[in-house]
């Protein structure tokens, strides 16, 4: 059979036209992504705003990120931005392992009727104005935590949980069960430990939604003090509402830095935990 | 009811008999427990809100009592030019979206799945998928001044340097010109999210059984005729079941084009979300009732949508996306 095989393969050693056809369409891929992320990092360092694609900056500077840095009407945007994304991650694990937990709980009377609940949410929603005035009445118009609270629950994110703990193996909790292990017991003695690589990329999920989100601060919040990095950025640089007008540096350098400065944290983070973002989208497409 | 017939399996596989329902409550209650906190958001965020969906057939304004006035926004809204072309602008411009990014997905990892060399495969993807990780108003801002009419706006200065924009021409404000907006929209979208979109048909085409591509080297198969009748066949029923399922969520619309469009181009770019916002929080005297009306008849409107993509899934996959 193998030697059946290797007869019919072609040699390995000659060079295919389509094989050079597919490095070449996918430089021309890579590079059509890569260009304008790396002529906005070259342009956070030019001291002079330029149309022209650089492979580096022609004249050197830091003074955006100086002035981005000494800022402070930066300051409160980005420590909120930081604050809800921490919190936002926390109450969505917490509540989306909670929630997919109990629900594979198949002995539990009301299963199937929780599970039914959740499940409508995804089909019909109140829409943005009945949330509007339900936050209102909350008193979380004008807050940050508006954050925390609209994407710390997440229906999508509970079901992909509860995905990953149906393929923990039930005897595992069968045993835990017969020693005596309460149910809190079985969720942080076993089903936890367990799921390290689900609780990361859910995690992830939650972080990078909170994180990026402009459009929640938009409706909700009015309060400049409670406002989020995106948002303010978004503002400085398309409704030109531009922090201060006293620094040497040009406009473009500014906006640039500025622009680093929200995709940084990701942008750091993201060659370590790429398997941990991909491996959530592959529970969610090959359980759901 | 013959309670004895009862029977329950439990996830080993043993038949027990059916408990009675009040000791099954009392032995499960750490878990009704443990549901409380979800129970209690899932309550605020999504169950609340929907007895406000009332205020469709109240004028509701932020001084003042609401006042009963039956479908009258409802006669309102679908005599308004405005409301649709905010519909019509939401159908056409998030399904053009989804073909064309599932369209580029699917060459990319056609094209991917050929790469014979591991690293170079794991290179690209990486970086395809970074722009997935950038808000939309980052994306936004990126490319809106790359776009821009000014001296430093890439895109006008190249076009000039290449001789495309004559010397006497004005810039173009690309964002704010309606016949540019759309194509602009589409090709960011396909900017941010082509490489995300490859990963779902990446895990389809790892899973291919490999003796269907000996088959067809024994037949004489060459790469382009393996990919046309191995490996798209193959991606079929997963082209069908991403394209179903966001079929569903068409109506939901609403930060790609808030952070990219402005009144230049409201005929070409205003969705039914925009255009429940601008109503509510952008004019001087909103009345809630009237974008609670709108909203409403877009909650309606996806809803049948699910249920038709739902329908639709469970004919072609045999289950459905709920």
């Amino acid at each position: 059979m193998a030697k059946a095989k290797t007869a019919y393969r072609k040699p390995k050693n000659r060079i295919h036209l389509f094989d050079v056809i597919n490095y070449i369409v996918f430089i021309i891929v890579g590079l059509a992504v890569l260009v304008p992320i790396w002529k906005v990092v070259v342009d956070s360092f030019n001291a002079v705003g330029v149309y022209q694609f650089r492979l580096w900056p022609s004249d050197f500077t830091l003074d955006g990120y100086r002035t981005i840095i000494e800022t402070q009407a930066l300051y409160r945007p980005f420590i909120n931005s930081v604050v809800t994304t921490v919190l936002g991650t926390l109450l969505g694990l917490v509540l989306s392992t909670l929630g997919g937990y109990v629900l594979i709980q198949f002995d539990m009377p009301g299963r199937n009727f929780f599970a039914y609940v959740l499940l409508f949410t995804m089909i019909f929603s109140g829409g943005m104005i009945p949330e509007y005035l339900v936050m209102k009445q909350l008193g979380l118009v004008n807050s940050m935590w508006v954050l925390v609270v609209k994407h710390g629950i997440n229906v999508y994110n509970l079901v992909l949980m509860r995905n990953f703990f149906e393929g923990i193996p039930g005897s595992l909790y069968e045993a835990a069960k017969i020693d005596g292990c309460s149910p809190m017991g079985i969720f942080f003695k076993i089903v936890l430990p367990l799921s390290k690589a689900a609780l990361a990329s859910i995690g992830l999920m939650f972080a990078v939604t909170v994180w990026n989100d402009y459009s929640t601060v938009k409706i909700y919040i009015t309060d400049p003090d409670q406002t989020n990095f995106q948002y303010k950025l978004r503002n400085m640089i398309m409704d030109g509402d531009t922090p201060t007008t006293s620094y040497a540096v040009s406009q473009n350098t500014l906006y640039y830095a500025g622009i680093v400065a929200a995709i940084l944290p990701f942008m750091l983070l993201y060659p370590f935990l790429q398997k941990y973002f991909v491996k959530g989208v592959n529970i969610g497409a090959v359980k759901e | 009811m013959s309670r004895k017939k009862k029977t329950v399996t439990t996830s080993t596989g043993v038949e027990v008999r059916h408990k009675p329902l009040g000791l099954r409550i009392k032995n499960n209650i750490g878990y009704y427990v443990m549901f409380l906190p979800v129970l209690i958001f899932i309550i605020i965020i999504y169950y609340w809100p929907m007895l406000g969906i009332r205020y469709a057939f109240y004028d509701y304004k932020p001084v003042g009592e609401p006042a009963f006035v039956g479908f009258d926004h409802f006669t309102k809204m679908f005599s308004t030019d405005a409301f649709w072309t905010a519909f019509k602008n939401t159908l056409e411009l998030s399904i053009m979206k989804l073909i064309i990014t599932t369209f580029t997905a699917v060459i990319v990892s056609v094209f991917l799945n050929e790469m014979g060399n591991l690293f170079a495969k794991k290179t690209l993807q990486t970086i395809i998928y970074l722009p997935h990780f950038m808000s939309w108003a980052v994306v936004a801002s990126i490319f809106s001044l790359f776009l821009s009419p000014s001296s430093t706006g890439l895109v006008n200065g190249l076009l000039r340097d290449w001789g495309i924009l004559a010397e006497d021409a004005q810039n173009i404000y690309f964002l704010a010109e309606p016949a540019w907006w759309r194509p602009i929209f589409y090709i960011i979208n396909i900017w941010k999210e082509t490489g995300w979109g490859t990963i779902i048909f990446l895990a389809t085409l790892s899973g291919i059984n490999p003796e269907l591509y000996e088959a067809a080297d024994i037949d004489g198969a060459t790469r382009l005729q393996k990919m046309r009748y191995v490996t798209l066949p193959a991606l079929a029923n997963t082209i069908i079941t991403v394209l179903i399922l966001n079929l569903a969520k068409v109506m939901n619309m609403f930060e790609s084009v808030f952070v990219l469009y402005n009144n230049a181009v409201y005929s070409v770019s205003d969705v039914i979300s925009t255009y429940i916002y601008r109503q509510t929080f952008a004019i001087a005297l909103p009345n809630y009732g009237y974008s609670t009306a709108v909203g409403l008849f877009k909650s309606l409107v996806g809803c049948f949508l699910v249920l038709v993509c739902n329908w639709a899934s469970k004919k072609t996959r045999g289950r459905g996306i709920v």
